[in-house]
């Protein structure tokens, strides 16, 4: 859990073109959207495509996304929980 | 009617962004690729915002605030844009993933900031501007038209306050592409030589100039447009020289009262040649002086025209220029010209 966090970190401050982050910047439980990292819809759709390239992983039910994407850790736990076993 | 600019800002190939008046320090092309020089663009755009900012949309967007700063203007009654390439590598972005990643999976950013108006609704976003709001895209004409449709809306009323400005952006892809029909030249014949060099070719430039006109004269007027007009595809240099007649007698000018001819000389002698065969026969004795050798040559190169000549204007020096025409042409095919008055 902890490697992928810490890969998770690194991939979205790449996607996300975050200038001036660094992957320790981001806490594990740091709300992501709003008050957190000051994220907003386009990071979203950008988040879900990262998910796809990097995890395979479709977000087929558009209500999951906030619980989904509140932090790097639910991020990390709902990859763990639906990562096809071939990714 | 007259358009009276109430302030002007551009971000070029040449240095001073921040500066007031034209570089003392004057940038001379080394390449046949003039980039600008970027200013430190957080100063303009919070940083949290220039993540996403493709270089196009970063010099727009910081041209047009310090333009609106400069006229100590909140709110413009209109935001209006002219672009012929428009956002060139957010476009570029979007089609290499989409080749690379099969068509699927694509990143949402460059495809939303890949369209021509993303400059001026990132300005209207910015200021959370709902007024009139639109993007022109006519090639080497696209400055004109929102020039135009600026005059137009200031026709109805002149108090307004209008944002109209260009921008467009050299990119790695548009530089290989457009080298592809040998329309610049070999680097050794730029810097000094551009301008007169008897050889084919010009240097690609790249920029963005921004102003606030009004119909209205006020404290903050820099200069005047008394007129303009282009011309698309003229058969000959007479049809050219009739234009140019023809607007001087529609503007109601002498050309002995015109100070200064700013030229859209780019240093190709073919499509120099008709600059220099009516500056003989047309303006004989008046001072002509070029541009594309500080900004390069793009399709929007006259809004850099018109900024250099509204500062030297403004300079409003013992000497310096009381009325200045700008005549430029983009590949022979498309002519305009711009009556630029002190006020």
């Amino acid at each position: 859990m902890e490697k992928l966090m810490s890969d998770l970190k690194k991939q979205i401050i790449e996607q996300l073109n975050l200038q001036d982050v660094k992957p320790e910047d981001i806490g594990d439980d740091q709300p992501l959207f709003v008050e957190g990292l000051g994220l907003d819809s386009i990071d979203a759709l950008e988040l879900i495509v990262l998910l796809q390239q990097h995890y395979k992983i479709k977000i087929s039910n558009a209500e999951d996304g906030p619980k989904v994407f509140r932090s790097v850790r639910t991020m990390a736990e709902y990859i763990t929980t639906h990562q096809p076993s071939n990714a | 009617m007259k358009l009276y600019i109430h302030s002007s800002s551009a971000i070029s190939p040449q240095p001073g962004f921040t500066d007031e008046g034209f570089p003392a320090q004057i940038r001379k092309p080394e390449s046949n690729r003039f980039d600008v020089v970027e200013p430190e663009y957080r100063e303009w755009i919070d940083p949290k915002l220039i993540r996403r900012m493709s270089r196009i949309i970063r010099m727009g967007v910081a041209a047009a605030k310090k333009s609106l700063q400069t006229a100590k203007l909140e709110m413009p009654d209109a935001i209006i844009t002219g672009t012929a390439y428009g956002c060139l590598e957010d476009t570029g972005v979007f089609i290499q993933r989409m080749v690379e990643q099969g068509e699927e999976m694509l990143s949402p950013t460059a495809f939303i900031q890949s369209t021509h108006n993303t400059v001026a609704a990132q300005i209207a976003l910015l200021l959370k501007c709902h007024n009139y709001n639109n993007t022109f895209v006519h090639r080497a004409f696209s400055f004109e038209s929102a020039l135009l449709d600026a005059a137009l809306l200031l026709e109805e009323n002149p108090r307004q306050k209008i944002l109209v400005g260009a921008a467009d952006e050299i990119t790695s892809y548009s530089y290989d592409i457009l080298s592809r029909f040998d329309i610049y030249k070999k680097n050794e014949e730029v810097g000094d030589k551009l301008i007169g060099s008897g050889t084919t070719g010009t240097i690609a430039g790249e920029g963005s100039a921004f102003f606030v006109i009004s119909g209205e004269k006020n404290d903050q007027s820099i200069s005047c447009i008394d007129d303009f007009a282009s011309l698309y595809k003229p058969v000959d240099a007479g049809e050219t020289e009739k234009f140019i007649i023809d607007f001087l007698k529609s503007s109601d000018t002498d050309i002995k009262n015109v100070d200064l001819i700013l030229s859209g000389h780019n240093g190709d002698n073919k499509g120099d040649a008709i600059y220099d065969a009516l500056q003989e026969k047309l303006f004989g004795g008046i001072p002509m002086r070029t541009f594309k050798n500080y900004c390069g040559e793009y399709p929007t190169a006259i809004s850099f025209a018109l900024w250099y000549a509204s500062l030297l204007i403004s300079e409003n020096a013992k000497g310096s220029p009381k009325k200045i025409l700008i005549w430029n042409h983009y590949k022979g095919t498309h002519h305009s010209l711009i009556l630029l008055s002190a006020c």
